[in-house]
């Protein structure tokens, strides 16, 4: 209303941006940047403020995601309203990665390319914090991704306090952490020495002591459950008799090729698309899929893995996921190891060896 | 009586040791590139290294050294795969193709 004339003048189209939110110190200066940075480019505004949500909706914690989703949208929405004051700014909310399974950058990337395509935007405002999910590290990777997909993008300049405060945590997170670090390395000393001798018992607890206080917040890089991560150990107790039991069966079927003098193998690469997250659940199923002879990680891309097979029924196992299934199992607890195999939800693919 | 189980078992347990490293080499040999046999060599670590610790651990009986016996084979299973998959991975970065029998004749490793 300040300036009717002049826009007519100028027939700029809106500037329209798009500001990808996650729950972050940092995204209350991103939306107010945003704004600020947009009214300066051009006289009205429409901003569009997305959440997207990374994997999975099949796991219990999926609906609380969403509905937090939800709640900082709203919230952001707020913060827009009250920092424009008098000029037009139009304000869109949107949750997205509701219907796919969004797992890398690229995935991120190309979600966001395909809203701008339809909301005709091409500028994105990152938060210099954005971590979307448990995935670490986001940042860079995204904005390369961005570029390659054709938005130009802007970082908001922020002030943040400084990062080692969020890796300790709070007091009882920290208690956690110290606490097990203290029990592990406790229990690795007294196995390689003698836990009924005075002496190990003693230093023993010496060493675990100095090594808790000075290794804990490097070795746990995620808070810890007091319910959950015990509960995950147990699981992967269970998970070893069955990982060795699916490695005996792939080394005889590999063996009994090698040694027939046709020697029919069948080397194919393959791409599956693992339902599993990054970091500790992701090692743990590409390590197994090496470790069982027939099939091979080649390249674990996010998780994208490209892994190759010797012969078809290595292949045929491999598509019908079990292994996956399991190490959900053992993060996630058994409800969430009933999914679709990655044959049945087209996550799994025979590629030719140059599209490596 | 138990002695004389026992004493089986440690032989069963070596000669299938022997057997399955004997088939990695084997397989070393006779397959065609190097992802092919970064997979029969991992048989060698798995089952060959396994069986021969299992019959070390049965041989000692209870005692503090069967315990390593047990954790040298955890961490043989966390590095193995982690070396094959360093192989092939920089094997992929490098370029080359893998060998595939049915597309084209001559389509062959180098």
């Amino acid at each position: 209303m300040y300036n009717d004339g002049h826009l007519e003048g100028d027939a700029v189209a809106a500037e329209r941006i798009l500001v990808p939110l996650s729950e972050t110190v940092t995204v209350r200066q991103t939306v107010g940047y945003a704004v600020r940075a947009g009214l300066e480019r051009a006289d009205s505004l429409e901003c569009h403020l997305v959440v997207a949500l990374p994997s999975d909706r099949e796991m219990p914690e999926g609906q609380t995601e969403v509905d937090a989703a939800r709640s900082l949208l709203s919230k952001a929405e707020n913060w827009v309203s009250e920092d424009v004051g008098d000029s037009s700014v139009t304000v869109e909310t949107a949750v997205l990665g509701m219907d796919e399974y969004l797992f890398g950058p690229r995935d991120f990337a190309s979600t966001f390319a395909s809203y701008g395509e339809e909301h005709d935007i091409d500028h994105v405002v990152l938060d210099p914090e954005y971590q979307p999910g448990a995935s670490a590290g986001m940042l860079h990777p995204l904005e390369r991704e961005l570029e390659s997909a054709g938005l130009t993008y802007d970082e908001a300049p922020v002030e943040r306090p400084a990062r080692h405060e969020r890796l300790i945590g709070d007091g009882t997170q920290r208690f956690d952490r110290l606490f097990a670090m203290f029990w592990i390395s406790y229990g690795f000393y007294l196995v390689l020495g003698d836990p009924t001798y005075w002496f190990d018992l003693v230093t023993g607890a010496a060493v675990a002591g100095i090594v808790s206080v000075s290794l804990a917040h490097i070795t746990f890089t995620f808070p810890l459950g007091r319910v959950q991560s015990p509960l995950r150990t147990l699981r992967f107790a269970i998970y070893v008799p069955y990982l060795i039991w699916e490695i005996v069966k792939a080394n005889l079927a590999i063996s009994i090729v090698i040694l027939r003098p046709s020697m029919p193998i069948d080397p194919k690469m393959t791409r599956v698309n693992a339902r599993v997250r990054s970091g500790l659940p992701l090692l743990a199923l590409a390590n197994s899929i090496t470790l069982t002879p027939g099939t091979l990680t080649v390249r674990a891309d996010d998780q994208r893995l490209i892994v190759h097979s010797l012969i078809a029924s290595a292949r045929d196992d491999l598509f019908d996921g079990s292994l996956e299934r399991a190490v959900r199992f053992v993060f996630h607890g058994r409800e969430s190891s009933a999914i679709p195999s990655p044959r049945e939800r087209g996550d799994a693919e025979v590629i030719g060896g140059d599209e490596l | 009586m138990i002695e004389t189980v026992r004493f089986w078992a440690i032989i069963v347990l070596i000669v299938f040791g022997l057997f399955f490293t004997f088939v990695s080499a084997v397989g070393v040999l006779r397959l065609p590139d190097v992802y092919a046999r970064a997979h029969t060599a991992s048989q060698t670590d798995t089952l060959g290294a396994g069986l021969a610790l299992a019959a070390v651990a049965l041989a000692l009986g209870w005692q503090n050294a069967t315990a390593y016996t047990v954790l040298l084979l955890f961490f043989v299973f966390i590095t193995n795969p982690t070396a094959a998959h360093a192989i092939a991975r920089s094997a992929a970065e490098s370029g080359i193709v893998p060998w595939e029998n049915d597309t084209d004749e001559e389509g062959e490793s180098r």
